[in-house]
């Protein structure tokens, strides 16, 4: 009897331990602030940051890596040619470098080789899944170059007009608004056509974005501003035209696109002009620019390169952070979460359950967006709808690399558009759901003000 | 009274070697720093660019007497100064960061492959092929890709009775492009000594550079670029048309310039490494803290640039007939990549603290 008695103390003894000792999440200091992309996280500051492959591919990924990279940097020819050919007949540009420098952004100018922004265009109302109504002869975006023998869509000459915004402690700072005038159509314009500008956003953790859980992103939804902070946010969901299926939209400036598949080859045939296994029609199906080309074979681009591309955006490494223990970056992360810039750009989540690359499984992340669209103010709207997006609404910007911009890009430009030069001009554009959090940027101290400006530089 | 003696050597042994003064990472190596990064932005990167900005003169000289007077030996003349021009530029590549490619000197000049049928319908159209017209063509059809094509044909071999007037116009304005836009922007980019020049910035890396805030930087950028060239040769264009037995799709294919572009741009690596006319490299700062790593990173880079010798076929033949010499080059290139990304990145950051 006595041993029965010893037994079972011992057992409630270890039991009792056991649950004591239940594993709990780390605080956040027994985490490493630098490595924003978890496992997927590497350390480079060079004009390269934003290119690695994430560490620890098998060297069979490794190799798949290097040919989507290829493949991605490939410029592409007019047709009928024996390689690389499909460019066109009417396109944005010649290959996703051109646009993507360096893998970051690319440059707030349209029609030219190195030309990095595009205008989208659509008509009032809404095609039958709910998504923005493409123009008879242009479709939903303005293609500006064409191969020897084709028209462009148009021409985009973009100008600035300059104003100030005045802090109240007097200090001054200058901005530039855009403006976009489209000429020389190849046929007519409907007068009623709403236009969105849209700079080639950086790549970096694309993957991570695709591999958020949608619960994640849902739980930031604010329905009807309960909190009273002003922010509310919205999923935008969106068709997929590959999938046949509505789904939560991911990428793209409006949220306008939810997988990484869908969105790399809709930049092809869009801004390429180069036909997939995904976006099977030419831009210019059903125009006169299709009478350029001859003797072209559909598909342009073969399936396996189409998904080499896409395992190597997918597998792009997030660059980490600098300077993290500088007492100014420390000060400007507190202030940061301190004036709510935080209830958008969310600093930390936890990434969904991918068993086909550890790197991106189940990793904690600092991506600095929340996905969600939100009303940016008259300022910076496009007034052309997206699926749920309305023309006030743009997504929140991830800010994960965003400080290596100017190393990988020479000049850094923000915003949808590229009109801000500066972290403080992009800023100062903000309004809407963001007018409260810009206010008290604007009441801080100018030295408070560089502290949050050296904490981004250190995303 | 020997044996206290002793003792007392003992005993002062042990205190002189607790006193010994700590060595740190940054010790005495900080002028040896500055005098490579002087170094190689004097004698290595300004020199090379030089060196091409002298080369495109030439090439668009020649090129212009070729259009004023198409014969025999003035298109043997610009070929060779075409070949010339490759050679430099191909070595050149070996730090392939900054200017080159920030400004797109890169892509505006060697944008592979070259737009053929785009090409055929721009000299058969009213296109006047100015120079301007030339840097508003894409890159496809600008640069040393569409100019070789003009001036050696497509594998039948270039005769002047082909040379048209229109293909000479359009020759003449793409060796100007590459020149004036170009060439010689880079040449200034890194040789003025304007305090915001590139040139400037590699130099005070460190030290008020807003692009090298550390020295560190400077380095990690210069293995990089080093790496980067091993990558493109030894996994992307000496690989690809090997794996694919395809001599379509290689560098050079019609000035049978494969090889040679290949073995110059590792001879780029090896010009960093070593420094060029009479100035220090990277060796010696490696040398001055791990003989060993120099030493292996030295013979790395003379076993790939040698093997390039046993390639006796144009890269275009050898494909198909000298498949185990490829391979080992390929093997010697990515040895070296190997070495750069891990030892001497690693060597970098350990020692390379400011």
């Amino acid at each position: 009897m006595k041993k029965f008695y010893i037994i079972i103390s011992l057992i409630v003894f270890v039991a009792a331990f056991s649950m004591c000792n239940k594993a709990e999440v780390f605080s956040d200091s027994g985490y490493d602030e630098r490595l924003s992309g978890g496992a997927a996280t590497i350390f480079d500051a060079t004009s390269h940051a934003l290119g690695n492959a994430v560490n620890g591919l098998s060297a069979r990924d490794a190799r798949v890596h290097d040919l989507g990279d290829q493949t991605f940097s490939q410029t592409f020819v007019a047709p009928p040619s024996p390689i690389f050919t499909g460019l066109g007949p009417i396109f944005n540009n010649i290959s996703c470098v051109n646009c993507h420098r360096h893998d970051g952004e690319g440059l707030p100018t349209a029609g030219s080789s190195n030309s990095g922004l595009l205008v989208r265009l659509s008509l009032p109302g809404m095609d039958e899944n709910g998504g923005p109504l493409a123009v008879p002869g242009f479709g939903l975006q303005l293609q500006d170059q064409a191969v020897a023998g084709a028209k462009p869509e148009a021409n985009i000459i973009i100008s600035y007009v300059d104003s100030t915004v005045t802090y109240p402690d007097g200090t001054i700072v200058k901005l530039s608004k855009p403006s976009y005038n489209i000429q020389n159509p190849y046929t007519a314009l409907p007068t009623n056509c709403m236009f969105s500008p849209r700079l080639a956003p950086p790549l970096v953790g694309m993957g991570f974005l695709e591999n958020i859980p949608e619960s994640t992103i849902l739980s930031f939804v604010d329905n009807g501003d309960k909190n009273g902070d002003g922010i509310t946010g919205k999923a935008n969901y969106v068709y997929n035209e590959y999938t046949k299926k509505t789904e939560l939209g991911r990428f793209g400036l409006k949220a306008n696109t939810s997988t990484l598949s869908l969105q790399v080859a809709t930049a092809y045939q869009q801004d390429m002009g180069v036909t997939s296994y995904v976006q099977t029609a030419e831009s210019a199906y059903g125009q006169p620019q299709m009478s350029a080309v001859n003797g072209d074979v559909q598909p342009e681009l073969v399936d396996s390169l189409l998904n080499y591309v896409v395992f190597y955006v997918k597998t792009l490494a997030v660059p980490a952070r600098r300077n993290v223990t500088d007492a100014d970056v420390k000060a400007g992360a507190t202030l940061f979460n301190q004036i709510n810039c935080s209830g958008c750009h969310r600093p930390t989540m936890q990434s969904g359950i991918d068993l086909t690359l550890s790197q991106i499984n189940n990793q904690r992340i600092h991506p600095y967006t929340d996905l969600l669209v939100h009303d940016m103010g008259p300022a910076l709207a496009d007034n052309r709808p997206d699926f749920l997006a309305n023309g006030n609404e743009w997504r929140t910007a991830p800010l994960w690399g965003i400080g290596l911009l100017d190393l990988a890009n020479g000049t850094p430009y923000f915003l949808h558009d590229g009109r801000a030069r500066s972290f403080e001009e992009a800023i100062l554009w903000h309004g809407g759901e963001a007018q409260k959090s810009k206010t008290l940027f604007m009441q801080l101290t100018s030295s408070e003000r560089n502290q949050i400006l050296k904490f981004l530089q250190s995303l | 009274m020997r044996k206290r003696f002793g003792f007392l050597i003992a005993a002062l042994t042990v205190s002189v070697a607790c006193h010994k003064a700590p060595s740190t990472p940054t010790d005495g190596s900080t002028a040896i720093e500055e005098t490579v990064i002087k170094d190689f932005k004097n004698n290595t990167a300004i020199s090379q660019y030089s060196n091409l900005n002298n080369a495109a003169v030439t090439l668009n000289g020649a090129i212009t007497n070729l259009n004023s007077s198409p014969t025999d030996a003035n298109l043997a003349t610009a070929q060779t100064a075409w070949k010339n021009m490759r050679h430099v530029w191909e070595q050149s590549e070996g730090f392939l960061f900054g200017p080159v490619e920030d400004n797109d000197y890169d892509p505006n000049t060697d944008t592979w492959p070259t737009d053929y049928v785009q090409l055929d319908s721009v000299l058969a159209s009213s296109n006047a092929l100015q120079v301007s017209d030339i840097a508003n063509l894409q890159q496809s059809m600008r640069g040393y890709h569409p100019l070789e094509y003009a001036i050696f044909g497509r594998g039948e071999g270039r005769t002047v009775a082909q040379l048209t007037p229109r293909l000479l116009q359009y020759a003449t304005s793409l060796s100007s492009d590459i020149l004036y836009n170009n060439v010689q922007p880079l040449y200034e980019s890194w040789s003025s000594t304007s305090s915001d020049s590139y040139g400037q910035q590699v130099l005070n890396a460190g030290n008020g550079s807003t692009k090298f805030p550390k020295k560190q930087d400077l380095f990690l950028a210069i293995v990089g670029a080093m790496s980067d060239i091993c990558e493109e040769v030894g996994n992307g264009k000496m690989y690809e048309p090997f794996a694919a037995h395809d001599s379509t799709i290689t560098e050079s294919p019609y000035s049978n310039n494969t090889s040679s572009d290949f073995k110059d741009n590792i001879t780029g690596v090896k010009n960093v490494y070593f420094g060029l006319n009479g100035g220090t490299g990277l060796k010696d700062l490696v040398a001055s803290k791990n003989k060993n790593l120099d030493n292996q990173i030295q013979t790395a880079i003379n076993t790939a640039i040698s093997s390039f010798d046993n390639i006796t076929d144009t890269y275009e033949q050898a494909i198909f007939y000298q498949r185990t010499q490829i391979q080992q080059t390929m093997d010697a290139i990515n040895a070296l990549k190997d070495l750069l990304d891990n030892d001497l990145k690693n060597f970098i950051t350990q020692y390379v603290q400011d």
